[in-house]
């Protein structure tokens, strides 16, 4: 990234304090802030033990499910191959 | 602009102890220095709507950041700027240029402490020589004659002591000066 400067004889127009004010909102801030912080401070997912069980499960299940397919494909080849003369 | 004070006023010290205990309590500060953090933004975006986001998103990371705040005697306003600072690095990070407008009044700063009267002509050729300084000596002319901050403010800005900054900044100077004797 590359800095250029520009010298105007003119000069640069300082804001007024009116024009900033319009965009001063403390309300605002604090309602991001907290917004954020919640965020921060929610429990993931792996350190809930409900919810950790219920990942636990459903990783079981897939692996599970990937088990008996993978072991009826292999059985139906096998059929296959005795099948043949 | 004015050079503030170095020492932090007792009431603030107060408002920042109680600011740290409850954030709700973080008001006076931010309207006190809402319009300095937005004017030191907006001198290097020039843009309305982007100088509000940066400088609410600097002072939501002010306001998380309180905590690891100590009091060391700096300004307050330092501190905000370095993390000012540091919201404008992330925002040019995606930028090939970085174009920044220096006032008539400004110039003419910067050439009396170069011992050196910047006329209309060599105006041109100083905003050359400052384009070709590396950003981080940039930022000490920025940061000194643009923002009008003191050497203690400095120092607090680029995380050095005010005699380095004070240092690295007559050090910039001269190499200014040799920039623009060299190019006649």
């Amino acid at each position: 990234m590359k800095h250029r400067y520009q010298i105007s004889k003119e000069g640069r127009k300082e804001l007024t304090d009116a024009e900033i004010t319009k965009y001063r909102d403390p309300k605002k801030l604090l309602y991001n802030y907290q917004r954020a912080k919640l965020l921060l401070h929610k429990k993931p997912l792996y350190k809930d033990p409900k919810s950790f069980l219920v990942l636990i499960l459903i990783v079981a299940l897939a692996i599970f499910i990937a088990e008996v397919v993978e072991k009826d494909r292999s059985t139906g080849i096998e059929d296959r191959e005795q099948q043949v003369p | 602009m004015d050079v503030s004070a170095v020492q932090v006023p007792t009431h603030e010290t107060a408002e920042i102890q109680a600011a740290k205990a409850d954030p709700r309590r973080f008001t006076p500060l931010y309207e006190r220095y809402h319009a300095d953090v937005f004017r030191f933004v907006h001198r290097r975006v020039q843009r309305m709507e982007l100088a509000a986001d940066l400088s609410q998103e600097t002072f939501l990371k002010a306001l998380s950041a309180l905590p690891r705040y100590e009091d060391r005697g700096t300004p307050f306003r330092a501190w905000l700027y370095r993390i000012a600072l540091n919201e404008l690095r992330m925002h040019w990070r995606k930028r090939k240029e970085v174009v920044i407008e220096m006032s008539f009044a400004e110039v003419r700063g910067l050439g009396e402490e170069m011992g050196a009267d910047i006329e209309d002509e060599r105006m041109q050729k100083l905003a050359w020589a400052l384009g070709r300084l590396p950003s981080s000596k940039a930022r000490l002319i920025e940061l000194r004659f643009m923002d009008g901050l003191s050497f203690a403010e400095m120092g607090v800005v680029l995380e050095i002591g005010e005699d380095a900054a004070k240092m690295r900044t007559h050090r910039v100077l001269g190499l200014l000066r040799s920039m623009m004797t060299t190019r006649g």
